[in-house]
């Protein structure tokens, strides 16, 4: 059961702030993600959904609790061992893009595996690769500016992609887009994750993706409750 | 290869504010122009200086030449008498010396002292007997120095004149003719000891009035020829063999030269073989005034070249904080994203090389070609013309400290980068 277990949450919680000031955005938070499952986390504006994202991203540390990824108790980790982590086993989207300007997409898509010491004709191979299943390949050279929001968020797709993570971190991704592009968005993550072990966990409040996932957490005022 | 991607991606930031980076850029060419002018002013400097010390000279020696032989005793010991440890037979050693390649030619010297008078009125004088002929040369050598450029040569009429009025002409410092109020053509008293102790004394005629390098000098400067000083003294010695050679920078060669294969009788190493630079301690004390002027400039302006670079880094973070931040949460550490900017630093600092030897070339060129006269140092009594010399030995490393400048104020961002929350840099807007 247990190394079905992508990434777990253990009695977490989260505050902003100290003292009288103090505010709770996760308050003792369960969860657990199996391998392959897509989830939606929603939940009102202000209710905790990035906070929860980050913490299961390894790029905030809880105040309480464990954090589990892969089976790897994350708590006593140092920032460089978060680091690489993060490379070899999550990817993020983001709600607008966060693509580097100043590269094309085929270099947005490159960079995760850059730093893994990869030949580079795998490199190569699997970037074309990436960009052919998010449909870009044809805009390989393209810049960010040069490409459309719903195309922006294809290439943060495959970049998220890329170096094979088993789980896909998705904060809002299709807030910024119109309602037919972020369905169409959505479809792709989920079949880019249909027939592989990749788990794929969505905070949004978007019609357009509950209608996609049949997984369901909601989350209010730092509490979970799952359907 | 990642270094070769993160590099063009640091060339495509520095692109992306290029205002910015080109301010940066000439802050910091101007600072490499800046020192790389102040080298090249040193550089000529001390050419001048060197030339000027062996060709003219700064005391009552006159011009030191390149290198000076003595008798090895006279410079231990006083002498009892005058000329005790002159050179004998100088014309032979002479012809050895001359016979070195590097060698162009040699010339005797005599110093001598003693008092001159115009029948009123005496002064003490330090004398220097010389071949005028040969003195000439030794400013015709200067006349020669392409580098100097000067187009106001130097004259050597004095000597001519010397030459012409016979063996018991003399040449008189400024000064010291009008202390005794006389001009070319005056007859004269020299009185001096001579080598059996005697006194003696010799009527010379004033051939011409000369002005030494400096001005404390000429109250008691006295040029005299060979023959007169011989036979005011009573001596075929001479003080000191100079050597003037075709290039100074044989000087250390050739006085090893010299001092391998002239000897006195039985061997025996008789003479010291002295270079110019240690007939010179001035030239070191000007070297050092020199060297501490540049190295204070020098750490102003790395200073300056740092802090601009730096501001502009520090400006490039926090306007990248989000970029900075995505990449942090794919996983990049945050010694990869700072090589990002050590490579813009190093960018920086190779362009403002570039526009700094640009600076340099155009700036030297204007001033060499200006005529531009610089005022008589303190002490020396002509003003001199300006030049800028290529420096080109101090170039590379002139560079090298801008560079480095840079570079370091892009690795500096490690700690702002180390900084940076992730998660708050993703909120940011
Ligand atoms: N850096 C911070 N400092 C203080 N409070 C914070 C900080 N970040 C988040 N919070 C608070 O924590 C709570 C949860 O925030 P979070 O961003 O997780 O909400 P969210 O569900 O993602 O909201 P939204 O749908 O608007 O994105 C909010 O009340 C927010 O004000
Ligand atoms: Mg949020």
């Amino acid at each position: 059961m247990k190394n079905n277990i992508i990434a777990e949450l253990v009695e977490v919680s989260k505050y902003y702030g100290t003292g009288t000031g103090r505010m709770v955005a996760l308050d003792c938070v369960d969860l657990s993600l199996a391998k392959g499952e897509a989830v939606v986390l929603v939940g009102p504006s202000g209710s905790g959904k990035s906070t929860l994202l980050h913490l299961l991203g390894c790029i905030d540390k809880q105040d309480k609790g464990r954090v589990i990824i892969d089976g790897v108790d994350t708590s006593a980790k140092s920032l460089e061992e978060l680091a690489s982590l993060r490379l070899d086993k999550i990817g993020f989207v983001f709600q607008s893009f966060n693509l580097i300007p100043v590269l094309t997409a085929y270099e947005n898509v490159e960079i995760p595996l850059l730093f893994k010491g990869l030949g580079n004709s795998f490199v190569k191979d699997r970037v074309n690769e990436v960009l052919d299943s998010v449909g870009l390949y044809d805009r390989k050279h393209h810049y960010p500016r040069q490409m459309s929001g719903g195309q922006q968020q294809r290439v943060a797709i495959a970049r998220a992609i890329v170096g094979n993570p088993s789980l896909i971190l998705a904060d809002e991704p299709t807030a910024n887009l119109d309602s037919r592009t972020g369905g169409d968005i959505l479809d792709l993550l989920l079949h880019l994750n249909k027939n592989e072990e990749r788990s794929v966990f969505v905070a949004s409040h978007d019609s357009v993706v509950l209608e996609r996932i049949k997984k369901v957490v909601r989350i209010l005022d730092g509490k979970i409750s799952i359907d | 290869m990642n270094i070769i991607k993160i590099a063009t991606i640091s060339l495509r930031n520095l692109l992306r504010n290029s205002r910015r980076t080109l301010i940066t850029v000439l802050v910091s060419a101007a600072g490499f122009a800046a020192l790389a002018i102040l080298a090249g002013y040193m550089d000529f400097s001390f050419y001048g200086l060197r030339e000027l010390t062996v060709c003219k000279g700064f005391t009552a020696g006159g011009g030191t030449g390149h290198i000076q032989v003595f008798h090895s005793e006279s410079l231990k010991k006083e002498e009892l008498f005058p000329m005790q440890y002159g050179v004998e037979d100088n014309e032979k050693i002479r012809a050895d010396i001359e016979s070195i390649d590097e060698v162009s030619f040699t010339m005797p010297r005599i110093e001598f002292n003693g008092l001159i008078s115009n029948g009123d009125k005496s002064i003490s004088f330090l004398g220097l007997g010389v071949d005028p002929e040969k003195e000439a040369e030794l400013i015709q050598y200067w006349n020669s120095l392409e580098k100097m450029g000067g187009k106001k040569k130097m004259s050597d009429t004095a000597y001519r004149k010397l030459e012409k009025t016979g063996s018991f002409g003399v040449l008189l410092g400024q000064q010291m003719a009008k202390a005794l109020n006389a001009e070319a053509g005056s007859n004269l008293m020299l009185m001096s000891t001579t080598v059996d102790g005697a006194v003696n004394v010799v009527d010379v005629t004033v051939a011409g009035v000369i002005r030494g390098a400096m001005k404390s000098i000429d109250r008691h400067y006295l040029v005299a020829p060979l023959e007169t000083a011989m036979s005011l003294l009573q001596t075929d010695k001479v003080s000191k063999i100079v050597v003037v050679l075709k290039r100074t920078e044989d000087t250390a060669v050739v006085s090893r030269l010299i001092e391998e294969n002239i000897h006195g009788q039985d061997d025996q190493p008789m003479f010291s073989v002295i270079p110019w630079e240690e007939l010179a301690a001035y030239y070191y004390s000007v070297r050092d005034v020199y060297n501490i002027i540049f190295s204070f400039t020098g750490i102003i302006v790395v200073a300056i070249v740092f802090l601009s670079c730096t501001n502009t880094m520090l400006m490039a973070t926090m306007e990248r904080v989000k970029e900075i931040g995505t990449l942090k949460a794919i996983g990049v550490s945050n010694a990869w994203v700072s090589l990002m900017f050590l490579f813009e630093g190093f960018f920086i600092g190779l362009l403002s090389v570039a526009g700094g030897l640009v600076f340099k070339y155009v700036f030297s060129v204007v001033i060499n070609n200006s005529g531009f006269k610089m005022p008589p140092p303190p002490g020396m009594s002509s003003s001199y013309l300006l030049k800028i010399f290529s420096a080109v030995e101090f170039l590379p490393w002139i560079a090298l400290l801008i560079v480095f400048s840079t570079t370091l104020s892009g690795l500096l961002t490690l700690l702002k980068i180390r900084k940076i929350s992730i998660v708050d840099s993703l909120t940011h807007v």
